[in-house]
């Protein structure tokens, strides 16, 4: 799951042995079986035994907002041009945002009430039906387009809630916007390209996530767990994390778009290699860009996004910015995070912008890597105190040594993936592809080496799920 | 030719490469799901040594309970077929291509497999010492025993503390044993063995080269020192492949078992207390069985006890041990008529005295330092 701290709860991970060996081969197999008329069908029944898989009781829960929203859809269509359809549109809206409110957040605004009042309000401990955040910002930007005319309103029950339950991107994005796959969702093209493109984007993902975001997941857990505090481990853990949740949610995008491109639809990028960037404004216009454009099409630009006053702006730039990190977990570290960026977003609008552009490309490149690592730090800490403290670790703070054996130890054993996932979080393995494609010859080679590297990264990441079971018994007795 | 001439060839080329890789992408694919499907499953791991999860029970309870679908993520992977071979690819890419130091926690300097155990885990460490102090007050207080306390260093006490690796504090280990067992006379092993008396492949010491550490426990409990040419070694035809062979799914060369025979260890008989049945002290059964370390009186057992017809004393020693002290108390045999081994990982500590009476025995608390780095499974 990326942003690990989004949607807890079980489910069915695309880098699973159940997912890759049970549920998609009979998925994709029964799917292309089956009549152009009914894969729809086959494709929402698939959807919802992939999301039943974690919770079942949630499906429900999910069937019933597509149930609604259908209905919204329809009357806000029908009432579009009269007053009362943006009554249609607060009520879908508020639907929506009560559900995602109640099971989201619920718990938070009670521990801030009880925090503030002195009061102790039970907390419900609701468990999150996994991929709310994501799908009710799907289904958000559907009644919406409906309301503004953008789209039509999905006639068929089994189309919309196809749209909205469809495997490949509900749970970890991108956030697709109806309007981007309803002409997909009447008719979709199959082809073996598109078959191949999808297995090679799937591929892709899956490495991403399975050889290099899961093992340096395990260096960031190391570092939590460690006695041995160190300013470089600190530093390796910072950068362990940032490259771990890049490659983790971009990994998962990868993966769904590769699905999606077998089943015939297109779903946007939704990353474009963001740690290239030298600006924040730029690393957000690369980083989970379905979320980004989300908020601004539908937030920042109705609250009148930059053509306002200075003083109203801000207030957009906050708003949004408080918002998106909210949306990324209830609790505060996820809140100051988001206003984190609005602060060096602010920053380089007025200040720090134009030098930027104009310093070497390496300040420039250095300025965002520490000021995201930083926010990676405060992302993932489990408390803000614990994120003060880390950051103190980085800093040096209580007189921890620089190094010690432990760090080193892990240093040394991390270097390779470090420097693969520094490589691969550039553009350059593309380019040097692209480049090779130009030749015949390396076209040729390339048009070789493609299945070879797609079946041995296969073998590679269904190696690192098996041995995922790995869990000894010394002590065993047979 | 002519550049349409080309661009058509390419276009024919890439529709026929299209279907290739398809075909030989997902036909690998299927193949490996359709070998997961109808592969019979197995009941134990051998390398991991630990039982195999089974296909779950589908049920409405169990799916709204959502443990089906928990069980059957672990199935599936338990179950996939080739699984230690898969295993292997995995340590294969993790050590050998991108340079890990360790794979599950086991690394390999010299062709020698160990384990990364670290920190030094005070609370476990505490967790035994309570346990054993619950022993001594329990059943050696007031008796006329003489208690002895030896703590066997891991491998990686010889291997990785000279290769940078990160280690747990031994130092503080031994001195946390001895200082909290002040009831017992702490013997120090630890300058008795090298990292060549080790299996490579396994967590266990080597019978054949315990000589120091058979002498220096027989020193301290008054019973002399174990001489080498008194016994006849017989090395094992059977390979043994060991627990860090199966952990770290690394390319290893196998060992082999040797054992010590001598008078004693002829004439005495090991009643194994559960089963209510006698073995040789070294039964060769199990040599070709799932563990060749088993030769040694048997394997793993919650109450053994030998009987030594012929020793040279009537002296009794009751060992609170770990698996480690099944290939050494053989050369201890010698002087003692009768050996009681409690293992408390099987047998609960208040369960003991039903079966043990302690009036003036020897009586020695032996474990491994990993073993009391974890110490929660002592009962």
């Amino acid at each position: 799951m990326p942003c690990g701290q989004v949607d807890r709860g079980r489910y069915m991970l695309f880098s699973s042995i159940t997912f890759l060996y049970y549920f998609l081969p009979v998925t994709l197999t029964v799917y292309f079986l089956t009549p152009k008329k009914r894969k729809n069908l086959v494709l929402l029944f698939a959807s919802l035994l992939f999301y039943g898989w974690g919770e079942p009781k949630y499906v429900a829960i999910m069937l019933l907002s597509v149930a609604v929203q259908y209905a919204f859809g329809l009357i806000i269509e029908k009432h579009r041009h009269e007053t009362q359809a943006k009554a249609w549109l607060a009520a879908s809206v508020a639907f929506s945002l009560g559900l995602l409110g109640y099971f989201k957040y619920m718990d938070f605004f009670i521990a801030n009430f009880n925090a503030v009042t002195g009061l102790s309000v039970p907390l419900l401990r609701i468990s999150l039906p996994i991929g709310i955040s994501f799908y009710t910002f799907q289904i958000l930007s559907y009644t919406i387009d409906v309301y503004r005319g953008d789209v039509k309103a999905q006639r068929s029950l089994v189309n919309l809630a196809t749209y909205i339950a469809l495997f490949p991107q509900l749970i970890a994005g991108p956030i697709v916007r109806y309007a981007d796959v309803a002409a997909a969702l009447e008719s979709r093209t199959h082809s073996v390209r598109r078959m191949r493109l999808g297995l090679g984007r799937l591929m892709i993902g899956l490495s991403k996530k399975v050889l290099i975001a899961n093992s340096l997941g395990e260096l960031s857990a190391l570092f939590g767990e460690t006695q041995n505090e160190t300013v470089l481990f600190a530093w390796m853990y910072a950068a362990a994390f940032t490259l771990q949740i890049y490659f983790d949610f971009s990994g998962y995008s990868d993966m769904a778009i590769g699905l999606g491109r077998m089943l015939g639809f297109d779903y946007m990028e939704n990353f474009n290699y963001p740690l290239v960037s030298k600006s924040i404004t730029e690393f957000w216009r690369r980083w989970h860009i379905s979320l980004g454009s989300w908020f601004r099409d539908y937030l920042y630009i109705p609250l009148g996004g930059n053509r306002v006053t200075n003083r109203r702006w801000l207030f957009n730039i906050f708003a949004v910015w408080m918002l998106t990190g909210l949306w990324h977990g209830a609790a505060w570290n996820f809140v100051l995070w988001g206003l984190l960026f609005a602060v060096f977003l602010v920053l380089e609008k007025f200040w720090i912008g134009q030098r930027l552009a104009a310093a070497p490309g390496i300040l420039s490149h250095a300025y965002v890597l520490i000021i995201v690592g930083v926010s990676f730090v405060l992302f993932d800490a489990p408390s803000l105190t614990e994120a003060v403290r880390r950051l103190g670790l980085m800093a040096g703070a209580g007189g921890i040594p620089l190094t010690d054996t432990v760090s080193l130890y892990y240093l040394r054993s991390y270097a390779v993936t470090f420097l693969l996932a520094a490589i691969g979080s550039t553009p350059w393995p593309k380019h040097v592809a692209e480049r090779l494609r130009t030749g015949r010859i390396g076209q040729r080679t390339l048009g070789l080496a493609e299945p070879v590297v797609a079946i041995v990264l296969l073998l590679a990441v269904t190696a690192y799920l098996v041995d995922s079971s790995f869990n000894p018994f010394l002590y065993f007795r047979f | 030719m002519k550049r349409t001439d080309i661009a058509e060839n390419q276009e024919t080329g890439t529709v026929k490469a299209d279907r290739a890789i398809v075909a030989l992408v997902c036909g690998l694919w299927l193949l490996l799901a359709l070998f997961a499907w109808i592969k019979a499953p197995g009941s134990i791991s051998l390398e991991e040594r630990r039982t195999l999860a089974q296909r779950p029970a589908l049920s409405v309870r169990s799916v709204l309970a959502g443990t089906f679908m928990d069980g059957f993520e672990e199935y599936a992977k338990d179950q996939f077929p080739a699984r230690f071979g898969f295993r292997s690819l995995k340590a294969s890419v993790r050590y050998h291509l991108l340079g890990y130091k360790d794979n599950n926690d086991i690394y390999i300097e010299d062709g020698i497999a160990a384990k990364l155990d670290y920190p030094l885990n005070d609370k476990s460490v505490q967790t035994a010492l309570n346990r054993f102090q619950w022993l001594y007050d329990a059943y050696l207080e007031g008796t006329q025993t003489n208690v002895y306390a030896a703590v066997i260093p891991d491998k990686h006490y010889y291997l990785g503390a000279r290769m940078d690796y990160p280690s747990m504090d031994y130092d503080r280990l031994f001195s946390m044993i001895e200082d909290g067992m002040p009831y017992a006379e702490y013997i120090d092993i630890a300058d008795s063995l090298t990292i060549e008396d080790f299996y490579r492949t396994d967590i266990h010491w080597r019978q054949e080269r315990l000589w120091d550490v058979a002498g220096r426990i027989g020193q301290a409990l008054g019973t002399g020192t174990a001489s080498p040419e008194a016994y006849v070694l017989t090395e094992a035809d059977e390979l043994l492949l060991g627990a860090y062979y199966g952990q770290s799914a690394l390319r290893l060369i196998p060992d082999r078992v040797v054992y010590a025979e001598n008078a004693a260890t002829g004439y005495s008989r090991v009643f194994n207390v559960e089963t209510d049945a006698f073995a040789p002290v070294y039964d060769v059964e199990k040599l070709s069985g799932r563990d060749p370390y088993d030769v040694y009186l048997s394997g793993a057992a919650a109450l053994l006890v030998v009987e030594n017809p012929e020793a040279r004393t009537d002296c009794e020693l009751v060992v609170f041990r770990d698996s480690f002290a099944s290939s050494l108390i053989p050369l201890l045999l010698e002087a003692y008529s009768r050996v009681t081994l409690v293992d408390i990982r099987y047998i609960r500590s208040e369960l003991v005295g039903e079966y043990v009476d302690f009036v003036d025995q020897d009586v020695l608390f032996i474990y491994n330092a990993l073993l009391l780095n974890s110490a929660n499974v002592l009962k």
